[in-house]
């Protein structure tokens, strides 16, 4: 199956549910097709299978529930971290569904992502929107309050080079945070430019069927070292549906 | 072979005969200008065509024979430009169609503008147009101002408005004040436009249109547009990469629009503003965005006169007389993202050896307020020979009395031909200055008022530069 072919399967099959929101599970399917990378993560429909699944990650692990009604994962406390052993899980377990109930009594559950602790590193987002004149143009800037409070994020129209990728990275304020300020060692630039050329690839192939896009965060490492992607989010469309 | 859209534009430009539908003796009516203009380009020799009124009630305007309609025009009419009423200029389209005229200019507003039945009538025009390959600039607009053919269906008077000289900058506004108001500034500053073309509703021809054929217009050196929006952005963005290659586009962008923050359920979309957009447009076509329209200018000003030779890097060179002068560049190139160069021992050497010991040689090098001409000569000499500057911003304070204004104008001029860096001057000043400045820019020197607006020219220069270096793949 081609990556085109394997992320629309997931897309059309959140349309064909009647959605047009991806949870993070289901986006990040679509952004694995395209080779981006993302943890190994499992999604787990009962108690065993998230033993299971923790057992094979290796703890600690982290859990998060995926409903198609609880968007603000953070707001509805239904992100568990740090999950040291079988016996915290199960706790957890019970809790995590009850805060989800708590905050939203209808939201249908469609499981819980048990994914590896991940180790920090320099935050970014990658994100996609879509212009009425120019069509999809892709942000790139550093996470956290960076793109919160400085706005220092920058973009270009979908598809882009990798001349344009680079000149992203190093044009927004924050670059020497990338770099190495302070005597930190430079960030891995290139898995950057990579991931910006999948993600332009990726919409450029299916541009009728995405609208929006973030990847918030993002977690870069040192030089040679890669990044992953921590949490993601697609809003996708109905191919018909043309902007005005 | 010619070009699809160089025929297709070429009357608009140079027509052989204009119809000017709805011209009047009244004085003071947009058919009167309009007709007025032709006649009296016609009466200087400059406009070569035939001029045909159209009006039914009319016979005779100025000696000129008034045709009733448009079927009776000679078949050698090849634009049309009309200022009748809107409710009348469908039927005109169609006679219009059938008299195989190609170009019209509709100067006329009340369509799409204002309304849905403005809307259904542009559409009609559109669809007689289509139908008959019929190329329209308008409607509602001020339409087209060429010095060299002298077309101007600009329909505010002479003894109101100026009409600026020729030269290499095209002027293109979706704006019809605006762009009689920059004719009328352009001619006071003495900045010579090319073309002007004022699309206003742009049914049809629109601004990736106009970037098609500026590609081979080769009497226009730079294209500067002023934007509110545009329609078809995917035409636009291959319109504006192929130009950009071949002749730099600077273009002034206003309005923004809502829909970013209101209909974005992202985070990406709520940071997307209409404008960020546009930005994002702009860098990846090469094209220069403006300020504003003094920024417009100065940017066309600079491209204009040097456009053939770009900076081959970032490093600016400075030279003064006047110390204050040279800290605001040298605030300016770390504004603009530039860098000072920093000057080989050799020049720093010859300048020593050359200079008074109270001038100061360095960057900026400042030949200090008893400079002769001879002095700058001696610095400009240094500054192009070394190989550490990519570009030279000269500050000429007139005022000071022993420098010889002639002479300074003649060394600057000089080695804007000799070398293949890029020279910009600065002259701060009044009315004698002025005098000064416009007889340095006859020369092939532009020239800006204050340090900061010469250096963010100049920035101009290097960012056009770097983005054919990186198109060109160096």
């Amino acid at each position: 199956m081609s990556a085109k072919e394997e992320a629309l399967k997931v897309i059309e099959s959140v349309l064909r549910s009647g959605r047009t929101a991806l949870v993070e599970y289901e986006a990040k399917q679509v952004l694995k097709a395209y080779g981006l990378p993302v943890p190994n993560e499992k999604l787990a429909k009962t108690l065993d299978e998230a033993l299971k699944y923790a057992e094979e990650i290796g703890y600690p692990v982290a859990m998060k529930l995926m409903s198609p009604q609880i968007l603000h994962k953070s707001d509805a406390k239904v992100v568990m971290l740090n999950i040291k052993s079988p016996e915290e899980l199960k706790g957890k377990w019970e809790e995590i569904h009850e805060n989800a109930r708590k905050y939203r009594p209808d939201a249908e559950i469609l499981g819980v992502l048990i994914a590896p602790m991940l180790r920090p590193g320099r935050e970014i987002i990658i994100g996609v929107t879509e212009d009425p004149q120019f069509g999809h143009a892709i942000m790139f800037g550093l996470g956290g309050i960076f793109v919160e409070v400085l706005k220092d994020v920058t973009f270009r129209i979908i598809p882009i080079t990798e001349k344009d990728a680079r000149k992203m990275i190093t044009e927004i304020k924050g670059y020497p945070i990338l770099a190495g300020a302070r005597g930190e060692e430079p960030a891995d630039i290139d898995a950057i430019v990579d991931m910006l050329l999948k993600v332009s690839q990726l919409v450029d192939e299916l541009r009728d069927y995405i609208k929006e896009m973030d990847l918030n965060p993002v977690f870069v490492y040192e030089k040679g070292k890669g990044a992953v992607v921590v949490d993601a989010r697609i809003i996708a469309k109905a191919p018909q549906e043309k902007l005005e | 072979m010619v070009e699809r859209i160089v025929e297709e534009l070429r009357p608009f430009f140079d027509p052989k005969a204009v119809a000017i539908i709805g011209a009047t003796d009244k004085k003071g009516k947009v058919g009167n200008v309009i007709f007025e203009n032709f006649r009296m380009n016609k009466e200087r020799g400059i406009f070569k065509g035939n001029i045909y009124p159209v009006n039914p009630k009319l016979d005779e305007i100025e000696g000129y024979k008034v045709y009733h309609s448009v079927k009776e025009l000679p078949d050698d009419t090849d634009l049309a430009v009309i200022s009748i009423p809107a409710k009348f200029v469908p039927a005109t389209m169609k006679d219009i169609a059938e008299k195989g005229i190609k170009a019209v200019v509709i100067i006329t507003g009340g369509f799409g503008e204002l309304g849905e039945e403005g809307k259904k009538m542009e559409q009609e025009i559109l669809e007689i147009a289509r139908a008959n390959g019929i190329r329209v600039i308008g409607p509602n607009c001020v339409g087209v101002y060429v010095p060299d053919t002298g077309v101007d269906t600009v329909f505010l008077p002479e003894e109101k408005m100026d009409r600026p000289k020729s030269g290499p900058i095209a002027f293109v506004s979706q704006s019809g004040a605006f762009a009689a108001a920059m004719l009328d500034w352009a001619a006071m500053a003495g900045i010579g436009i090319g073309k002007m073309v004022s699309y206003g509703n742009k049914l049809d021809v629109d601004d990736a249109d106009l970037m098609e054929y500026f590609i081979h217009d080769d009497k226009i050196n730079v294209v500067t547009f002023y934007i509110e929006g545009v329609k078809d952005g995917r035409k636009f963005i291959e319109a504006a990469k192929n130009i950009t290659k071949v002749k730099p586009v600077i273009a002034l962008k206003s309005g923004r629009t809502e829909y970013g923050a209101k209909a974005a359920s992202s985070h990406t979309g709520s940071l997307a503003g209409a404008d960020t957009i546009y930005d994002a447009v702009f860098k990846q076509t090469g094209i220069i965005r403006a300020e504003d329209f003094e920024h417009m200018f100065d940017l066309a000003k600079a491209f204009a006169a040097l456009g053939h030779k770009l900076p081959k890097g970032d490093r600016i060179g400075i030279i003064t007389d006047g110390g204050g002068a040279g800290v605001m560049a040298s605030d300016a190139v770390s504004k603009f993202g530039l860098r000072m160069a920093e000057l080989s021992e050799e020049t720093i050497k010859f300048l020593k050896e050359n200079f008074p010991p109270h001038a100061v040689a360095g960057n900026p090098t400042d030949v200090v307020g008893d400079t002769d001409a001879e002095r700058y000569r001696v610095a400009i000499e240094a500054f192009t020979k070394d190989p550490n500057v990519d570009a030279i911003v000269i500050i000429v304070l007139f005022q000071v009395p022993l420098l010889e204004e002639e002479k300074i104008i003649e060394i600057l001029a000089d080695y804007q031909k000799k070398t293949d860096k890029p020279i910009v001057a600065v002259a701060m000043g009044g009315r004698k200055t002025d005098r000064y400045a416009r007889m340095l820019e006859e020369k092939g020197v532009p020239v800006y008022p204050t340090p900061e607006r010469g250096v963010r020219a100049m920035a101009g220069l290097v960012r056009y530069a770097e983005y054919l270096r990186k198109v060109k793949g160096e």
